[in-house]
This record gives C-alpha cells, structure tokens and sequence, in this order.
C-alpha cells in the first residue's frame, strides 16, 4: 500500500514536467565549505547518477559526514551550489524542504535512534509521522523492515539493549521505512560482524535494485565498498582526489589512492591533523607551542 | 578593560536577542503542537510536573513548618501569635510558595529537561529528527515548554497549600495557637488580589525556568562536557532570573 503510494508519486514525476527526469539525481557544484577556520571543502564538484550505489571514501576526518550534510542541507555551504533533481536546495522553503527529506533515507554514523522508544516505535515514528496508515498496516510494514534487517525478533527491545551494530541495523531498518529514493549510509559497515555485514552488503545492492533506490555509502573500508558500489569519489584534502569504478580505481596510477586502497602508512596523505612541527613543538622553539 | 566590559555585554545582548527569538517561535508552534499532540504534552506535564510533586509537598511541610515557629516566636512577643496565620499565609502565598516552587522546579525537572535535550542533541536524535523531516522544536522543544509552563502554577498551589498545612502543624498542633484563629484571620486579612499576586509569579516562573531548560538543551554543545555544562547553566540562570523578576514583580504590584 505504502509501496503502491510511492510508485504512483513517482509515475506521476515522471510524466509531468520535461518528461523525463536527469541521471544526475545530486550534483555539488564548486562548493567550499569551512569549519571555524579549517577548510573542509575548497571548490568541491561531484555528481550522483541516479540508481546506483555511490561510495564516497576517504581518510578519517576528510569531510565524508559533512559532505552528506551539505547534501541533505542540515549544513549550507559557503559557496557553490547543491542540486538534487536539478533544483538548488539552498532556494528551498523550510516546508519543500521537509518535502524533500521525506525522499531522503539517512543513516547515521552512530545509529541516532529515539532512546525514549522501543526498536519497534523508532522504525514506526517516519511512518506515524507522515502518514495516516492504521496500526495493522503500520505493524505490517515495521515488521517487514525489521525483517529486513534481521532484528524481527528485537522489536520490543529498548535501543538501550542494543549492542552497536544491532542499533546501526535498526536505524536502517528506520531509513528504510518510508521507502526512500535516495539513501544515505553513514559508514554502515562499522562495527558489524561478518554475517550482519555481508547482510547489509546485500541489502544495499537488493535494494538498489529492487526499489530503483540511489544509494550513496561513505566508508573507509574500500573491501566492503567495491563489493556494491558501481561508482566511487576518494575525497582527500577537501576536493575529490579519484573518481571511478572500483576497478578502476584499484589500478589506478595515482599515489593518493593507491595509498588509501591498499592501506600504506606513508604516502601523500598525511596520516596527521595539521600541527606545527613537531621537533619544533617538543623543542618548545615555536612561540604558539602548548 | 572598557573593551572586555563591551565584548560581554554584546554577548550577552545577542544572547539574550536569540532567547527571545527562540520564545517567539515556541509560542508560534504553541497552538498547533496543543491540537496535534497534546499527548506529548500531557506526558510532559507528568515528565515535569507529576514527578516533582513529592519534592514539593516534603519542601512544602518544611518550609511551612519554619515560617509557623518564626512567626509564632517573634508574634508571641507582642502577644499576637493568634496572627501566625496572616504571617505565615501572606509570606507562602505571595512569595516564598511561587520563588521556592521555582528553584525547586529547576533542580529538578529543569536539569533533567536540559540533559535530556543536550542528550538528544549529542546522540544525533535531533539531526535524525529533522532528516525524517519533523521538527524537533515542535516534537521536542515545544511540548516540553508546555508542560513546565503548565506545570509550574499547579506545583506552586501544592507547594502553598502544603505549606500552609505546615504552618498549622507547627502553631496550632505543637505551640496551641486556637485553629479558629489561625484560619479566620488569615482569611479575613487576605485579598484576592495576594492570591493574584502568586498566581502571576507562578506563570512568569513557569515561563523561565521552562525556557531556560529548553533553551540551554537545545543549544548546547553537543557533547558529554557541553550537555553538563548546560545542566548546570539552566540552574544557575533560572535561579538568579527568578529572583530578579520577583523582585520586579513585587515593585510593580505594589
Ligand atoms: N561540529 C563541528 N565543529 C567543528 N569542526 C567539526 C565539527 N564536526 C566535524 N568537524 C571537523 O570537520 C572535519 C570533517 O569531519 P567529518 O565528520 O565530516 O569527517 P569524516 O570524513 O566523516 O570522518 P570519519 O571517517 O572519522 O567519520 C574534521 O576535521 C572535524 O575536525
Ligand atoms: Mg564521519
């Protein structure tokens, strides 16, 4: 039923209008973005293809989660443009823009579920909220999510009792619930064992291809993401170091990536925050030493 | 110096600006989140209310009881004590009852509103609220709001009448005050306007301290230290705002 709703919503934007919507469902066009003083982005370009699975990867501390806030505007960049579907969601009312979430499936990096309410309450809460589905039908639906996930029989748990890479399966199970057309996926595969891993591994691909779902997986762990994303961006120093299939980017010719691919400690990306120089700073000759 | 004394105060002015923004869009919602959930507000007027109640009524009996052996032991000296009850009453009903209620309140459901939110803030929830595209000020902020602002005049009348009943415990059961005295007088030098009195400093409490706790939840920074910080923050401001305004209030009633 919820199902049929959508479907029918997306007959509907398919046929109105040009016709025929773009491939590229997310475009970021020269966007910086800075914290405080410490520049994230500087003149960041990349594009999502509508329904495949896009995996940004990068270095710990590269802009992976920022990035994915600026493409759901719960952050604004200081310049550029963020398009989804052609329209710059920085021109969007608070109103369109809730709108647009609804479209959007996120997964946080550390779960985010409701702490007041079960497993069951939180994968029902998106459904309860925009929707004015009888009980039944809601139990249904959270059931077949939870199902999905293999955590049917945590539904009454508190996300308390959770351990870590439960509670991470029961936020997808909730980033599912309203059947999303684009998901975003916060380093889904931390913390998980082998089994829920290849779970979750497959379920990104199925419903990908299922649901004709855009994924974007931001991830470190380059294994686990060639496995399902038919695209990738390495992000390094604040602009999109590599680009291309997995393949490609495994015989790849450039340091940076090789480095990052195959796991080497030196290399073109330094493994450290920006800091003074260190002997300097041990030394104490520099004034701003602590 | 003169720079450091104009850096706080510009602070402390956009500060202050923001708050009042921040009330202003609490107030906007107010209606709708009343219609369209008022099962969460109810849930936190018990969250708030219901579970300070036994802080109250203990604080209540004992505050009463002091102002019942202050008042007879100074009375007793011009052998007015059958006025215990004037003293005791007029103090609890328009000022010790609203300013105690208060502090009270903000120990404990103002704490527990800023932690809770600072929590909610730090974990994420928040965030992962506005991407399922609800607004956490009118799931979170809003109805916690309501339910301090609806707590608080309730708890005061608790806290009044339980004082009240301490009062009488300590003059009239222990030091034998006449009971016919103890209540006629009380209710015969009592207005209506005294009872007004608390009533309006128990809905202006009620406004800040609720405000407070939301507003230092809400904008806290979003980690263990800053949600501490911000627990403690809601205490010290609420009392000292408390405080400030009874003492407005008072001069203007008067
Ligand atoms: N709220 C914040 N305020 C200031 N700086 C921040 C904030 N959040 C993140 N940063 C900084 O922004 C940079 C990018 O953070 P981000 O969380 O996007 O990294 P990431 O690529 O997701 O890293 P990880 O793989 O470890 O999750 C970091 O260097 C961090 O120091
Ligand atoms: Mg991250």
């Amino acid at each position: 039923m919820l199902c049929y709703a959508r479907f029918r919503d997306r007959l509907g934007s398919l046929t109105n209008g040009s016709g025929k919507l773009p491939d590229k469902i997310i475009e970021v066009r020269d966007v910086d973005f800075s914290r405080g003083n410490r520049t994230i982005f500087r003149n960041l370009n990349l594009t999502i293809e509508r329904g495949q699975v896009t995996a940004i990867m990068g270095p710990s501390g590269t802009g992976k989660t920022t990035l994915l806030q600026l493409i759901t505007r719960q952050l604004r960049p200081d310049r550029g443009q963020v398009l989804v579907d052609g329209v710059d969601i920085a021109t969007l009312s608070q109103a369109q823009l809730y709108q647009l979430r609804q479209r959007f499936g996120v997964l946080f990096q550390n779960g985010a579920l409701l702490t007041d309410m079960s497993v069951f309450e939180n994968v029902a809460f998106p459904i309860r909220e925009h929707t004015r589905l009888p009980d039944s039908l809601i139990r249904h639906v959270v059931l077949t999510k939870l199902h999905a996930v293999g955590l049917r029989g945590a539904a009454d748990l508190m996300p308390s009792q959770l351990s870590g890479g439960m509670a991470r399966r029961v936020a997808l199970a909730r980033a599912i619930a309203m059947d999303p057309d684009i998901l975003l996926y916060d380093e889904p595969f931390v913390g998980l064992d082998p089994i829920s891993m290849g779970v979750i591994v497959k379920l990104v691909g199925q419903l990908n291809d299922a649901l004709d779902i855009t994924s974007i997986v931001v991830s470190h762990d380059v294994h686990d993401v060639a496995a399902v994303a038919d695209f990738s961006y390495v992000i390094a120093d604040g602009d999109v170091a590599a680009s291309g299939t997995p393949e490609e980017l495994r015989n790849t010719s450039s340091e940076l990536v090789k480095q990052f691919m195959h796991g080497l400690p030196d290399g073109p990306v330094g493994f450290h925050y920006d800091a003074p120089d260190y002997a300097e700073q041990l030394l104490g000759t520099r004034s701003d030493s602590r | 110096m003169f720079r450091d004394i104009y850096v706080t105060f510009h602070g402390f002015l956009q500060n202050f600006g923001a708050m009042c923004l921040f009330l202003a869009r609490l107030v906007q919602y107010t209606p709708s989140v009343l219609i369209k959930r008022y099962s969460l507000v109810t849930y936190q007027v018990y969250n708030a209310g219901a579970l300070s109640i036994v802080i109250i009524m203990v604080s209540g009996l004992f505050v009463g009881g002091v102002l019942g052996l202050q008042a007879y032991s100074n009375l007793e000296r011009f052998n007015a004590e059958d006025t215990t009850g004037i003293f005791a009453g007029f103090a609890l009903i328009k000022e010790i009852g609203p300013v105690i209620t208060a502090l009270l309140f903000a120990g404990r459901a103002g704490t527990s509103l800023a932690s809770e939110i600072g929590l909610m803030k730090a974990t994420d929830q928040l965030s992962a609220m506005e991407m399922m595209a609800v607004d956490p000020l009118r799931y979170v902020a809003v109805p916690r709001f309501l339910g301090g602002v609806i707590s608080m005049p309730l708890l005061t009348a608790v806290f009044t009448t339980v004082g009240l009943l301490g009062a009488h415990l300590v003059a009239v059961e222990l030091l034998g005050v006449d009971v016919g005295a103890y209540w006629q007088q009380l209710q015969s030098a009592l207005d209506m306007e005294d009872v007004y009195e608390g009533i309006i400093k128990s809905v202006v409490f009620g406004i800040i301290a609720s405000l407070m706790a939301v507003w230092e939840g809400y904008n806290s920074v979003p980690t263990a230290e800053g949600v501490g910080r911000a627990t403690t923050r809601t205490v010290v401001i609420t009392a000292i705002a408390v405080l400030v305004f009874d003492f407005m209030i008072t001069a203007w009633i008067l």
